[in-house]
Formats: structure tokens, C-alpha cells, sequence
């Protein structure tokens, strides 16, 4: 007999409520898996070999394909990794192994979060504010300097929660055979933490893939293939908004086309990412 | 016996820090004790046997204490540490032996708000004089730390680590430093089919051997030992005693220890320490068998601790 | 005489030097950054708030370009009257508060009881790994995605099937028909007409961001509740506590929690551009009804940053980008400072 007797009309919500949560589980399930069918189904309807293969026509009518996009976003990525990711390294380095220092790491690790949540289409403007307005043109820099600046912080912020689970007593181990602190760093902890940071780094990588606010006033968008970062730069997002606001059906086909390639490419990245993860936890620390 | 030292620490530090002069006798076999003085925050003198005169000292602690910011950890430790021979560090939880022992390579300076006073010689080099290589020092002493820590890395990288750290490049060299230190372990015959393969496949006792080869692989003048058995399983931890009396033949050894047979059984010196205060030092034999004070007797045959 | 222990120069080598100045170096580049992004934008959008000053915040006026209109001159002749282009932003300000709001009212309580199966149901029933790792794959979906679903799916469906049913069912209750009806101004006329129903519209809009912030209220308020210490369900259940019960006592312990979670989904919200740019409907201008098109801060920037070539245009722009920057961080900070500093454990102490 218990003390408390159970009040049936609490008993009646409690099953209600418990029901509540798991629709509202499935339902959000539901609608995301919904648009991601969507996506992937249209998507793949319109994807062919021309759309890897093919320059836009310029015809709207038959628009080709998006290689130059494609080529566009690798090449933009790979710029703005080159500034960001060992920008933000670096400072991931300074805010887990420095910091214990007076002066900077609380103000640093506040503003490498609140530069977090900077939304993007800002970025945009301060990127075309500095780089677009002086060079005197959209370029292919400025949108990669955009991207970097969205890089930084995440990669700053993962990578130092990465560095602080490297055990202290590497570091301990590596000072007391007279290790001066950046050997300690590039030899033991750095190497240590090299299988996490990555993950942080591809989070960045598939961010900066999707992004297209930071781009309309950067890089612009160009019809051409180009490996020069000196013109307007194509990228597969501002073509894809390019095309799906624009009024021509086939265009919106490639958009789909498009978001279908986007959105691959990210989730390539994260399951790569829950696999490193997964190894990393598994193995022995 | 009531009172559990490594639990009062805390409640210690609440007292007042200096109280009134004790007309207690500080020592003698009855009467409120000497630790029971300690708890209260009176100074207390060690007794220090005699046969520690014929030493030669490699390190020396002049008055040395310790404050981790507002926490002191060590009370004015005067000691030497004898060449070529082991020292064992016994005590309580809490009693700074550990911190001791880190101070003679600077490694708390790795901890925020260290302060020292007093000095700690070694070789005849004060430490914690103003512009010493803290480096250069740190690569004559060899650690060895409770747990195991071997790198992420080789065996093989992990034993030459302080040899490439040096800049040492060539290999053969390498291949023969890694081989002695290994072999100086009993280590070399268990593993050296697979120096490539990670350190850390190895059981806790190997890699507890492969701290030590990696200590030794320079050369050092001093091992200090923190502890070493500690997270290790009996047969374990007899091999690394056996390796420890091999060791001090050609190192001096300074070793913290948990473990009063242990200390027993590897040590030729013994210092007992409590809250932070050296207690008694002499040769092992006198410290066990003959110690001036009863609380060391009760400590060492473990009545208490 | 004690002494503060301290590393001598002489134990940092030339690799410690290169090392700690490059990190460092790196350090104050990120303040760097910030500073950047403030300053820039301050000093391109002083020409705006010079000219306009608070105004702005409280002016709907949207004109890029100047009006030539008639008017009478003092003596009382016809003449033409030039009004300059003028530039406020509170059409915009309400467009993102609206919306973002719109968003919150959507997915809080989804995102919540979507966290509490997660965290009381999920793991028993082995699902927890694989929900996790949809939450998160779905927050690294890009914007411009949900925009183009939102476009040809959503918009759509809202325009042919939910607005039109929603106009027969409501569209004649005395009281509501400020939903369906907007009003119009014409040459300096108030004309009164029926919103055409696009589907493009500050509903689409806020279910668009709803279905984007739903994955990351969802995973940070998953982290807060199983943050909740076992002990405190325990001892709910150990009383005689139903399930609900108890589940009502982890939302009370982990609230700071949880309102940061929501913070977080909202700065989201308010900065998210592309989706939104994409399905508002783009009008400058405030309509009460959720059917009529509207205008965000972000999809204004969007929409007008790159051809705005009028030097005061532009400088309104770029002050609208502050205030959304402003905006955002504040809500950012508030959000941050609940999650780490505040959590459950300061949420324990009231």
C-alpha cells in the first residue's frame, strides 16, 4: 500500500503529457525528414552528369550545368581555411594551454563566442566594407576572407575544448624530462588531440559549405569558371539562390541539383565526424 | 587515534596560524604527542639521526616551505637526500611529500599562485635562484608519477622522447639510447619486437617500466619517484622494487611511497613527514626499527594513517 | 621574505618565443576581429544616424528615392514638391521581432517535449544515439536549403491549402478580419483591400525559422535536462510523483538552462537570412496580419545591400546591420551567460 495515493486525474495528464512528448518528438522528426526527402528526392530528379560536367549557358532555357560552383566552393573553402584554420588553432592553443594568463583569455574566449553568433549576412557587409571597397571589386578574396572570419571561432572553440582533454599529465610527463612549453605543445598535445581537432575543424569546413549570406556582397557570383580569386567568384550557394528566386524552371531544377550536392557534401562530413569521434572515444586514453 | 589527519587538513587551516608558545613537552613517550603539536600549528624540530652526517648530499632543502596561494603545503623542510642511495618520502595523505618531491624539479611551477621561501640545492645549485635554467634543470632530474603517462605515441618515441626534445637526430644513436634505457627496465625483451606499436597496448606495469626507461634515457642525476607503485597490481609492483634496488646503484633516488614495506623494503634512507612537516629522518633500519619518536613507530608499523 | 615562483627567461627557448607569440598574436586577432566589425560598421552607418538620429528606430519610411509629388507652396500655388529619399527601421526591427517571435511560439514547446523524450525515453529505448545524431546532421543543414523548401514547398502549401481554408473558416468572425485585409497607400491615399494570399508572408516566415531553430533548442535543452542530476528525479519519483510530475520538476530545476537554450534558437532566428530573405515576401512595411508579405533586418540587408549605390541608402543599411549585430550579441551573451555560467546548478540556488 503505497503512503501516497496516486491522484487518477494526475495520472490521466501524466500519460497525456508523456503522449505530448512523443509526438512532439516525432512530428519534429517528421518535418525535417520531411524536407530532407524533399531535397534529396527533387534533388536527385535533377542531378545528371552536365551538372558536374558543364559551364552555366546562359541560356535560361538550358542552363547547363554548375562545375564552375562546384570548383568555385572547393577553391573558396580552401582559401578560407588557409586563414581560419590556423588562425583558429592558434588561438585554440592560447586559450586552453596559456590560459591560465592574466590579461587575455577571459576577454578572448568571451568574444570567440559572441563573434559565434555574429549572424552571416554581417560578416557579409564588413567583409565587402574591407576588402571589396578598398580592392575596388567583388573578389574571390574577399568572399574567402568572409568565411574565414566565420571559420575562426568555431575552430577556436572546439579546438581548445579538444587541447583541455588531452591529460594533464602529458604535460606534466613532457615538463619533467625538460620539455620547454611549445615542445610540450607540438610534440605531445597537439599530436594528442590531432583526432578531435579535426572533427572541430570539418564542423567549421561543412559551415562554411553552406553559407551564402557572406557571399552576395563578397564574392558575388560569377557565370565563369574561374580559378582567380582577383574576380567575382562563383559559388555553388549564391547560384543556387541565383536560380531558385529567378523565374526559369529549368534554372530552379539546378537549384535543387545544387542544395542536393550542398547537402551531401555536409552530411558526408558529419558522419565522418561521428565516426572519428566514436574511434577516438573508443581507443584508450 | 581518533582524529584522521588527511581529513583535518582543512579544518586546520581555520585556526589561528600562530598560537600560543605549548609548554608540552615537544618530545618523550607520553604526553599529548608531536603530532597532535603539529595540528596545532606548532613548529616542531625533526629528529634527524646521526648516520645521516657521513652523507653526501646531492639535493639539500635549506628551510624550504611551500604555499599553494593561501594554502601552505611545507613547513621550513630542512633535508639532504644521499648520494647514490634511495630515500624513501612516507607519510599521510596530505603530509607534502608529493609536493616536496615536485618542487626539487620546479614542477609545481606548472601550478597558479606557487609560493616559495627558504631554498632547495642541488649539486650545489639553488634551484629557485633567479635566472636558473628551469629546463636544463628539470633534464638532470628524471620523474616517474603515480600513473602511468606514457605518451600517445611509440614505445620507441616514447623512451627517446627527451632525446629528441634535445635535438638529437641521428639514429643510431637513438636506437642505442632506446635499447640501454630499455634494457636497464628488464623491459627490452618483452618489447623489442614491437617499438612501433603504440605505448599505450601495454599493461600497466610495462608502461609504469617504460615511464621509468624514458626518465633514465638522459642520463639524469637524480630520479624522483612519485609513488610509482600506486595504481600497479602486486606482482607488478614487485618487479619496479627489484628495478629500483638495481637503480640505485648507478642513480640516487628519491622516492615517495604510500606503502610503509615498501619503503621497507627498497629505501636505505626514510623521512617521515606530516601536514607538511619533516617529523623524523634516519637510515631505514633506524627509522623502523628504532625511530626516537613513538609516533613514528606507530606510523611505520601502521597504528595510524 | 617568500617569493612568487616564476619561470626564469631562460627556460623559454626560442621555439617557446615563436610559439607563445603566434598564440598570442592569434588571441588578440580575435579581439581584433570584433573591434573590426564594430568600428567598420559604426563609422559606414554615422551619415544615417547623424541625419536621422532615434528617429530611425521609430520611423516605418522606407524610401531609397526621392518623391516628386504635388503640394501647395506658402502663397498657396500648385507646385512640385520633392521629398527626399527617407530611411527608418522600425518596419524591419518588427519584421524580425515578429518573426523570430512567431518561431518561438512554433518550437519551444516541440523542441521541449522533444528534449524530455530524448532524455527520460530515448535511452531505454536505444534510440537515443541515432535521434541525436539526426538533431545535429539537421543544424548543419544550410539556410539556403530550408529557403529553397520553403520557397517551392512550404509557400505553396500555405498559399493553395492552409491560408485560403484558414480565410473561409475565419474569414467572416466578426474580429478577425484585420487577418485578411490590409491596408494600402496609394499616391498618399489609405486605400483598404484584401491581402492576395501568396504564401510568401511573415506566417512562412516564422514557420521557416521554427523548422530551422527546432534542432538547436532541442540538442542544447537535451544537454541541460540530462545535466539535471539523477538524484533529482529519484527523489520525485521516491515521493509518489508521476512521470509528468517529474518531468515538470527537471524543467523547473534546469529553467536558466532551458531559457538560454531558447535564447540561443532566437539569435538564431534573428540573424537568419537566406531562408527567410527567400519566403517573406519582401515588403517594407508593418501589417498586423501573419498573411500579409513583411520584411526582416537580414533580408533587408539581403535584398538592398548591393545595389543600394545612394550614399545615404547605403548608410542606413549598414546602421540596420548594426543594430541586427547589436541585437544578435546581446541575445547571444544573455543566452551563454544562462547556459555555462548560470545552468542548473544557479537555477538550484533560487
Amino acid at each position: 500500500m503505497p503512503l501516497v495515493r496516486k491522484n487518477p486525474w494526475k495520472t490521466l495528464q501524466s500519460r497525456v503529457m508523456f503522449a505530448a512528448c512523443a509526438a512532439c518528438t516525432v512530428l519534429i522528426i517528421g518535418v525535417l525528414g520531411l524536407v530532407t526527402v524533399y531535397l534529396f528526392s527533387i534533388g536527385f530528379g535533377a542531378t545528371s552528369w552536365e551538372f558536374f560536367a558543364a559551364d552555366p549557358t546562359g541560356n535560361a532555357l538550358d542552363p547547363g550545368g554548375m562545375r564552375n560552383a562546384v570548383v568555385g566552393t572547393l577553391i573558396l573553402i580552401g582559401l578560407a581555411s588557409l586563414i581560419g584554420i590556423p588562425l583558429g588553432l592558434l588561438a585554440g592553443v592560447y586559450l586552453s594551454e596559456y590560459g591560465t594568463e592574466r590579461l587575455l583569455p577571459g576577454p578572448v574566449r568571451f568574444v570567440t563566442d559572441v563573434l559565434a553568433g555574429v549572424p552571416s549576412i554581417v560578416v557579409g557587409i564588413l567583409g565587402y566594407e574591407l576588402l571589396v571597397v578598398p580592392l575596388g571589386n567583388y573578389s574571390g578574396w574577399a568572399g574567402a576572407g568572409a568565411l574565414a572570419f566565420i571559420m575562426v571561432p568555431i575552430v577556436a572553440r572546439t579546438s581548445e575544448e579538444m587541447f583541455r582533454l588531452v591529460p594533464d599529465s602529458y604535460r606534466q610527463a613532457s615538463a619533467a624530462l625538460g620539455a620547454t612549453r611549445s615542445q610540450t605543445i607540438l610534440r605531445v598535445v597537439a599530436p594528442a588531440a590531432a583526432g578531435t581537432v579535426v572533427t572541430g575543424i570539418m564542423l567549421a569546413i561543412a559551415r562554411i559549405a553552406g553559407e551564402t549570406a557572406p557571399l552576395l556582397f563578397t564574392a558575388l557570383g560569377s557565370r565563369f569558371l574561374t580559378t582567380n580569386p582577383s574576380e567575382p567568384f562563383p559559388s555553388l550557394t549564391v547560384q543556387v539562390y541565383t536560380y531558385a528566386t529567378g523565374p526559369y524552371p529549368a534554372q530552379r531544377e539546378l537549384a535543387w541539383a545544387g542544395i542536393l550536392v550542398l547537402i551531401s557534401i555536409i552530411f558526408v562530413v558529419n558522419v565522418s565526424i561521428r565516426l572519428v569521434t566514436l574511434r577516438v572515444r573508443r581507443s584508450p586514453a | 587515534m581518533s582524529a584522521l589527519p588527511a581529513r583535518t587538513i582543512g579544518a586546520m587551516e581555520v585556526r589561528a596560524p600562530h598560537p600560543p608558545v605549548p609548554t608540552a613537552p615537544a618530545q618523550g613517550p607520553a604526553g599529548p604527542s608531536v603530532l597532535d603539536a603539529i595540528r596545532q600549528g606548532h613548529a616542531h624540530t625533526a629528529a634527524v639521526h646521526e648516520s645521516l652526517r657521513s652523507e653526501q648530499a646531492v639535493i639539500e632543502a635549506r628551510e624550504f616551505s611551500l604555499w599553494y596561494g593561501k594554502r601552505r603545503a611545507l613547513y621550513a623542510i630542512s633535508m639532504i637526500v644521499a648520494r647514490g642511495k634511495v630515500t624513501a618520502l612516507i607519510g599521510p595523505s596530505g603530509c607534502g611529500k608529493s609536493t616536496l618531491l615536485r618542487s626539487i624539479n620546479r614542477l609545481n611551477d606548472l601550478v597558479e599562485g606557487v609560493r616559495i621561501e627558504g631554498s632547495i640545492v642541488l649539486h650545489g645549485v639553488p634551484v629557485y635562484a633567479p635566472g636558473v635554467d628551469v629546463i636544463g634543470l628539470r633534464k638532470r632530474t628524471g620523474m616517474v608519477f603515480q600513473k602511468p603517462n606514457p605518451f600517445p605515441m611509440s614505445i620507441r618515441e616514447n623512451v627517446i622522447y627527451a632525446l629528441r626534445i634535445n635535438g638529437e637526430r641521428r639514429r643510431a644513436v637513438l636506437d642505442e639510447a632506446c635499447e640501454n634505457s630499455l634494457r636497464a627496465v628488464a623491459l627490452w625483451d618483452e618489447v623489442k619486437d614491437r617499438l612501433r606499436h603504440s605505448a599505450l597496448g601495454m599493461s600497466g606495469g610495462q608502461q609504469q617500466r617504460l615511464c621509468i626507461a624514458r626518465a633514465i634515457v638522459a642520463e639524469p642525476e637524480v630520479l624522483l619517484l612519485d609513488e610509482p607503485c600506486s595504481a600497479l597490481d602486486p606482482v607488478a609492483t614487485l618487479r619496479i622494487e627489484e628495478l629500483i634496488r638495481e637503480l640505485s646503484q648507478r642513480y640516487t633516488i628519491l622516492i615517495v611511497t604510500h606503502n610503509m614495506q615498501q619503503a621497507a623494503r627498497v629505501s636505505d634512507y626514510t623521512a617521515f613527514m606530516y601536514l607538511g612537516r619533516l617529523v623524523e629522518y634516519g637510515s631505514t633500519a633506524d627509522v623502523y626499527q628504532n625511530p626516537r619518536l613513538r609516533e613514528t613507530e606507530q606510523y611505520v608499523t601502521g597504528r595510524f594513517g | 621574505m617568500t617569493t612568487a615562483v616564476q619561470s626564469s627567461p631562460r627556460t623559454f627557448g626560442r621555439g617557446d618565443a615563436v610559439l607563445g607569440l603566434a598564440a598570442r598574436g592569434s588571441a588578440l586577432c580575435i579581439l581584433g576581429m570584433l573591434a573590426a566589425l564594430a568600428l567598420v560598421l559604426l563609422a559606414a552607418a554615422l551619415p544615417s544616424i547623424r541625419t536621422f538620429g532615434v528617429g530611425f528606430l521609430l520611423s516605418t519610411d522606407w524610401r531609397p528615392n526621392e518623391i516628386v509629388g504635388a503640394g501647395l507652396d506658402a502663397a498657396g500655388n500648385e507646385v512640385e514638391v520633392v521629398s527626399p529619399p527617407s530611411f527608418g527601421g522600425l518596419a524591419v526591427i518588427y519584421g524580425t521581432v515578429v518573426s523570430s517571435a512567431l518561431a518561438l511560439v512554433v518550437a519551444v514547446p516541440l523542441s521541449l517535449g522533444a528534449a524530455l523524450f530524448l532524455v527520460r525515453v530515448a535511452p531505454r529505448l536505444r534510440l537515443a544515439g541515432v535521434l541525436s545524431f539526426l538533431v545535429e546532421f539537421l543544424a548543419a543543414i544550410p539556410s539556403i536549403a530550408f529557403g529553397i523548401w520553403g520557397l517551392f514547398v512550404l509557400a505553396p502549401f500555405l498559399q493553395h491549402v492552409v491560408e485560403p481554408g484558414l480565410k473561409s473558416l475565419l474569414g467572416d468572425v466578426p474580429g478577425l478580419g484585420w487577418l485578411f485585409t490590409g491596408t494600402l497607400n496609394i499616391a498618399g491615399e489609405v486605400v483598404t483591400r484584401p491581402i492576395p494570399l501568396t504564401g510568401r508572408d511573415m506566417l512562412c516566415g516564422g514557420l521557416i525559422l521554427a523548422i530551422m531553430v527546432l534542432p538547436i533548442i532541442t540538442a542544447v535543452s537535451r544537454d541541460v535536462l540530462r545535466a539535471v542530476p539523477r538524484m533529482q528525479i529519484e527523489g520525485t519519483l521516491a515521493l509518489g510523483a508521476t512521470w509528468w510530475q517529474s518531468c515538470a520538476a527537471m524543467l523547473r530545476y534546469g529553467r536558466a538552462g532551458l531559457f538560454g537554450a531558447i535564447m540561443l534558437g532566437l539569435a538564431r532566428a534573428a540573424g537568419e537570412t537566406m531562408a527567410v530573405t527567400m519566403v517573406i515576401g519582401n515588403n517594407n512595411q508593418i501589417e498586423p496580419s501573419p498573411f500579409a508579405p513583411a520584411q526582416t533586418m537580414s533580408s533587408l540587408l539581403a535584398n538592398e545591400f548591393a545595389e543600394a549605390s545612394d550614399g545615404l541608402h547605403r548608410a542606413a543599411l549598414l546602421e540596420v546591420a548594426l543594430i541586427l549585430l547589436v541585437m544578435s550579441l546581446a541575445i547571444n551573451i544573455l543566452a551563454r551567460s544562462l547556459i555555462v555560467g548560470g545552468g542548473p546548478r544557479a537555477a538550484a540556488a533560487h
